[in-house]
């Protein structure tokens, strides 16, 4: 029975692989005939998933090697030595060394989960996640140039942006004890022990392996949620969120819930909120802007496949409740 | 020597990738999917697709007993492709093809009105919108205005317009073609310098009506236009084409309720000061159009100049 099956899934691999290299070879044939007809909103929906895609793999890649990086050649001794012992200057350390990592929403999530099994806490491994893609040169200077080179919305934006990451950070540092990572590594001082014996070019190749596997890991989370964000932009009109009325709180939750469906990369979406500056208060877009770079929908996919489910629920409403608050203060300023 | 059938597919997966990307700069499809600004990252991501593939590679034939170095210390938040195959595996390599197979055997579309209709054109929007904001809107303008004087920076060339960009056009360009915008007869609404021009125009319509302008665009119909009037579209691309944006102009002339939606035209005409649900903005008057092919560039980059 077993082999049985071990039979089957392995036909079942050839027979993908089949398809994939017969794909190759009919592209031709498919696209000079008519056969192959889908309905034109595929073809539409197709585009944007994959430009979504396209955007987005550099960056994972990118991330997916620091993550490599930090599983061969980081050690709990390094990170021990780094993190200060009061949970709130871990907080404040984790938020401003996001601040200073160049990071995009999607790249940071495999970092954040390596970092944190490697012994970072939690409240510290949280505050770099929601810093990391929010608070950088490329996101200032965006933000700075959409708003028509206006330095007061993208020093809004790291401010406010700042203050709710450590506030949030701080949140679950008194809410959670453990880790909340789904699976955790039980080997840790077995590699830092067998680690040092290693030589630097099998080190560096081992970094490489680890980044194909958390490649693959990721990928399919990215995948799906990129798949969600452009079946929505395909067939859901944006215009059903203007139907909620006028007024300061319906426009911010209006703008909140736009920065989340749309999943835009963090150094794009200064000027799509740059664009509603005729139809809505810049209290609004200032929440369209901070909240989107923190969660977003293929980001809470990503996730939730690295951290517990409810975990995950807790900080979606921690982000936005407390988003909303601060930014809801601004208007008061 | 043992096949290891997950590494295997692994490899397979990564190679696509590395073709994928690959393809994508060779036949210049990837101006279809992201800003060409990007160019560099996704190249990049070629290289290091192929660098994983290269190192995916040796993995293939090592069986499930003979562990890398790895696999003593390192337990698992992730797979290293020892376990048997089961369901949930079979899933997760069927999502990273999926977007492989799709990518492969679809060829790029074109963004055309049913994406414009579910993201709103600017005219909706306006509808929709409050007046006092143009309020917040001067005070932007007026700060640009003063910083421009103070800084001494062109103002053509950053206001509203982002950061790199291969639409690259040198200071002395960018200063002919806003005088051209100010002297010319027609206004030419080409490629390069459309957000810049349709920027201008929007800001402030009193000042250019009765200019002559040509440009090109999609046919959008949307809400409740008179039967003369369409709206002459093109998508504005930031970043990639899922953060796309409606721009164009509403255009008056007798036929437009002929066009179907998506149809380009190449349009001449007379730009004059519309209302729209109480708001001011260009309209223009057609004296002559033609349906023309859809354009190479169907979508609008932002500018970037060259600063010497």
């Amino acid at each position: 029975m077993q082999s049985k099956l071990k039979i089957s899934t392995q036909f079942l691999v050839v027979f993908m692989l089949g398809i994939s290299i017969s794909i190759m070879f009919m592209v031709p044939i498919f696209s000079s005939s008519d056969v192959f007809t889908l309905p034109k909103s595929f073809n539409q929906f197709n585009t944007i998933f994959l430009s979504i895609l396209i955007e987005a793999i550099p960056f994972v890649l990118i991330g997916v090697l620091i993550a490599g990086f930090i599983q061969i050649f980081i050690t709990e001794d390094h990170i021990r030595a780094f993190i200060p012992k009061n949970k709130i200057l871990a907080v404040f350390m984790g938020c401003f060394v996001g601040s200073l990592f160049p990071a995009c929403e999607c790249g940071i999530v495999p970092i954040v989960r390596r970092l944190i099994e490697k012994g970072v806490p939690l409240y510290a491994g949280i505050g770099f996640l929601l810093t990391g893609p929010l608070i950088n040169p490329i996101v200032i200077l965006s933000t700075y140039m959409a708003f028509g080179n206006d330095l007061e919305m993208a020093l809004y934006r790291m401010g406010v942006g700042f203050v709710a990451a450590v506030a949030i950070a701080l949140v679950v540092s008194f809410l959670y004890k453990s880790n909340q990572l789904k699976r955790m590594n039980k080997n840790q001082n077995a590699f830092l022990k067998e680690g040092k014996r290693q030589l630097i070019g099998t080190r560096v190749s081992e970094m490489f392996k680890h980044s194909i596997d958390e490649f693959f890991d990721m990928s399919k989370y990215l995948i799906l949620g990129a798949f969600v964000a452009a079946l929505l932009q395909t067939y859901v009109s944006m215009q059903f969120l203007f139907l909620f009325g006028d007024g300061l709180i319906h426009s911010t939750i209006v703008m909140m819930a736009l920065a989340y469906f749309l999943s835009l990369c963090s150094e794009a979406d200064a000027f799509i909120g740059a664009s509603f500056k005729n139809i809505f208060p810049s209290t609004s877009i200032l929440a369209f802007l901070v909240y989107g770079p923190m969660i977003d929908l293929k980001n809470t996919i990503m996730l939730l496949s690295v951290f517990k489910a409810k975990f995950v629920f807790v900080l979606f409403m921690l982000i936005t409740s407390i988003v909303f608050t601060f930014v809801y203060l601004t208007s008061f300023l | 020597m043992q096949l290891n059938t997950q590494h295997l597919l692994k490899a397979v997966l990564i190679g696509l990738f590395t073709l994928f990307f690959a393809n994508l700069h060779l036949t210049g499809d990837i101006a279809k999917y992201i800003n060409p600004k990007y160019d560099f990252m996704s190249k990049l991501a070629v290289g290091i697709f192929f660098i994983l593939f290269m190192i995916q590679l040796p993995r293939i034939f090592q069986g499930k007993r003979t562990h890398h170095v790895c696999s003593v210390h390192c337990s698992h938040s992730h797979d290293h492709g020892h376990g048997h195959w089961n369901f949930a595996k079979i899933i997760g390599f069927a999502i990273v093809a999926f977007p492989l197979i799709t990518g492969f055997t679809i060829p790029p579309a074109t963004l055309d009105s049913s994406i414009a209709a579910n993201k709103g054109s600017i005219l909706s929007q306006i509808s929709s919108g409050q007046k006092e904001e143009k309020s917040f809107e001067e005070s932007l303008m007026e700060n640009s205005e003063s910083l421009t004087e103070k800084e001494n920076i062109d103002i053509y060339s950053s206001d509203h317009i982002p950061l790199v960009n291969n639409n690259y056009l040198t200071e002395g360009e960018l200063k002919e073609k806003e005088r051209w915008l100010q002297d010319s007869e027609i206004i030419d609404m080409s490629e390069d310098i459309f957000i810049s021009y349709y920027s201008r125009i929007n800001e402030n319509p009193e000042a250019f009506a009765g200019r002559t302008i040509k440009l090109s665009g999609f046919v959008f119909k949307e809400g409740e236009f008179a039967v003369n009037q369409l709206v002459l579209s093109r998508f504005f691309i930031t970043h990639c084409v899922a953060d796309a944006s409606v721009i164009g102009f509403l255009t008056e002339f007798e036929g437009a309720d002929q066009l179907q939606q998506d149809s380009w035209l190449e349009i001449e005409g007379v730009l004059a000061v519309g209302n729209y649900d109480g708001y001011e903005l260009p309209i223009v008057k057609v004296t002559s159009w033609d349906v023309i092919n859809e354009p190479n560039e169907p979508y609008i980059f932002p500018i970037q100049t060259l600063v010497q």
